[in-house]
């Protein structure tokens, strides 16, 4: 009886120790003080973003194309549902369209007879070809609907020139892409119009679906509007060209006489756009 | 052996219990003295940086001296006056020497700027910067290549640098090349580069930061930079391949560029930088000579003829890159000039 009262005093002097020693932890995080003792990075930050409503209106200009280039005007349109998540939609509209300096020239010099007339546009039939515009073939961007989700990992302020302040934040969204292109139609299959003639040239209006990410800056001259630069890509396969390019030989690496989906080449379809953001409340909220 | 486990429990115990003393419970402040003569320095979390009478336990007249106050606002858990252990600590002597009257009259510089003390003086230093450079809008042929840049900050914001591109054998003729000549029976003249420099000037009118996630802060600066030097490009022959083969041309080049230096700390960062390389591009001459490979090799007819390879117009050429890479800055540290 006395051994068991000395081993449940010793176990219970055991367990108190045992739990003053994870008191002890608690305390030492109470006796680290300080004016910077758990603050946050930042204190008393506008938070532009946190339930306002944000409407853009943005220019965008496509990038690196190859035969033609757009230029779309449109909107973002966001909800903040916290400083650094948004949900929202773009939108845009191929506003102006025109042609490279490569297509310009493929237009004046290439040669309109039996071996282009699969790929050239052209008037006329074997063997009195004549010339038609090869940028009616050159696939263009109509418009671009794409629901989003927008996230402002970074944010901070921007000294330019040591007299220019503005608040700064950079942001990565991502969304699926719808997107009305027109490019040549299908033609030399079974029950096709042969691809020589010239009215498989003209386009036909399909809807692409695609991923679609960027990245952009916004800069606050005030409370209640910004302006922002950001890039973005519209990644999926189109024939730009109008060519016969794949679907015979090893790896239907060869011309088949046929202009299909086996015509098409990936590309990222980048776009640099431009935009000035309004919100709503016109009045950020301030964090502690 | 039976009581093996009572000693081993005993000793359990016997190690634990110091432990207690660490989480004795804060001492409630001691209430104010009513005199107002001095402040309450009780609070075992007062900052231990700030003087006396800072803290928000002012004396009732505030523009009293803190003379009598009992400085100091760290007693530690036991009760000891930290200004008895070490009277010359920042906290006793400011507590000592402050009159918050006197000091509350003193003019107030106002202007407060958004970033107080630069993150990085680049000034005097000299920068060390490796990349990798990407061709951005050459479909036909791109030029990726390593480059370095040396610049050296004459003042804050404005370098003078050399940077040096390699190309030499990276040049890389693209698929769409190829399908554009298969489809439409055009040649577009091409050109390979081996390598450039240039000497450049760099200002740097925009720097910040940021916070990433609400947690953490990270600094960056904006740069343009431009300058002038040479590009060597030697012309693929496409139009004539069986009777043109090309030297390498020197070229005078004009460069600007737009760059972003995120720092990881005061010597290193990462930069990224959109370049353009602006010069007269000596091409290939779409036309063939026509006349026999016999004729004289000064003939204009003869296609082996040096003199007609070439187009006898220069074209403008823009190399955009995109450059990627690291900047050192040396020496890796600095002292800054006035207290933050």
């Amino acid at each position: 009886m006395k051994r068991r009262f000395v081993t449940a005093v010793l176990a219970a002097v055991a367990a108190a120790g045992v739990w003053s020693t994870a008191g002890a932890a608690n305390a030492q995080e109470i006796q680290l003080t300080g004016p910077l003792k758990g603050a946050p990075a930042v204190r008393h930050l506008r938070l532009y973003r946190q339930g306002r409503f944000e409407i853009a209106p943005a220019i965008s200009f496509s990038l690196l194309d190859e035969y033609r280039r757009t230029i779309l005007t449109g909107a973002r349109l966001n909800y903040n549902l916290t400083d650094w998540l948004g949900i929202g939609v773009w939108g845009a509209y191929g506003a102006i369209s025109t042609t490279t300096d490569l297509a310009n020239k493929i237009n004046e010099t290439a040669p309109r007879y039996a071996a282009t007339a699969v790929n050239v546009n052209h008037t006329g039939q074997y063997p009195n070809f004549g010339k038609a515009s090869f940028n009616d073939q050159t696939a263009r961007m109509d418009w671009v609907l794409a629901p989003q989700l927008t996230f402002t990992p970074f944010r901070g302020k921007l000294a330019i020139f040591n007299k220019i302040f503005v608040d700064t934040d950079f942001y990565v969204s991502g969304g699926v892409g719808f997107v009305g292109i027109e490019e040549r139609g299908p033609c030399g299959g079974k029950g096709q119009t042969s691809c020589a003639d010239p009215s498989t040239f003209a386009l036909q209006s399909s809807t692409q679906v695609s991923p679609t990410f960027g990245v952009g800056f916004s800069f606050y001259p005030a409370n209640w509007w910004s302006f922002g630069v950001e890039y973005r890509a519209l990644p999926f396969a189109w024939n730009r060209s109008g060519f016969d390019s794949r679907g015979a030989g090893t790896n239907g690496n060869f011309p088949d006489g046929q202009i299909n989906s086996q015509d098409d080449t990936f590309r990222f379809n980048q776009l640099i756009t431009v935009s000035a953001s309004f919100y709503l409340p016109t009045m950020p909220k301030i964090s502690e | 052996m039976k009581q093996a486990r009572r000693w081993l429990l005993l000793a359990t115990a016997l190690v634990l219990l110091p432990q207690v003393a660490y989480a004795q419970r804060k001492k409630k402040p001691a209430p104010a003295p009513s005199s107002g003569t001095a402040a309450a320095p009780a609070d075992a979390d007062a900052d231990a940086d700030q003087p006396a009478g800072a803290s928000g336990t002012a004396p009732a007249g505030g523009d009293q001296t803190g003379a009598a106050a009992t400085p100091g606002g760290d007693q530690g858990g036991a009760g000891v006056d930290i200004c008895t252990i070490t009277p010359d600590a920042p906290q006793c002597t400011a507590a000592k020497s402050i009159n918050l009257g006197e000091e509350a009259k003193k003019a107030v510089r106002a202007e407060i700027y958004a970033v107080q003390q630069q993150y990085v003086i680049k000034a005097h230093r000299l920068e060390l910067m490796p990349y990798w450079q990407f061709t951005l809008n050459d479909q036909f042929v791109s030029h990726p290549g390593p480059g370095l840049a040396l610049n050296y900050y004459i003042t804050q914001v404005l370098a003078a640098g050399l940077n040096f591109d390699w190309y030499g054998g990276l040049n890389q003729d693209s698929d769409f090349n190829f399908q554009n000549r298969r489809a439409a029976h055009i040649s577009v003249p091409l050109n390979n580069y081996q390598l450039s420099g240039d000497l450049n000037f760099t200002y740097v009118p925009m720097y910040g930061k940021f916070a990433g996630f609400g947690d953490f802060i990270f600094h960056y600066d904006a740069y343009i930079d431009g300058g002038v030097g040479l590009i060597r490009t030697e012309p693929i022959p496409v139009i004539d391949p069986s009777n043109r083969k090309f030297d390498w041309n020197n070229l005078v080049n004009f460069d600007v560029g737009i760059g972003f230096r995120i720092f990881f700390n005061r010597w290193l960062a990462a930069i990224l930088e959109v370049r353009d390389l602006m010069y007269f591009e000596k091409i290939e001459n779409p036309n063939v000579a026509t006349g026999s490979t016999l004729l004289p090799i000064t003939d204009q007819n003869n296609p082996r003829n040096p003199a007609t390879w070439y187009d006898p117009n220069n074209h403008f050429t823009n190399d955009v890159q995109l450059q990627l890479g690291i900047s050192i800055l040396l020496p890796t540290s600095f002292e800054y000039r006035l207290p933050k």
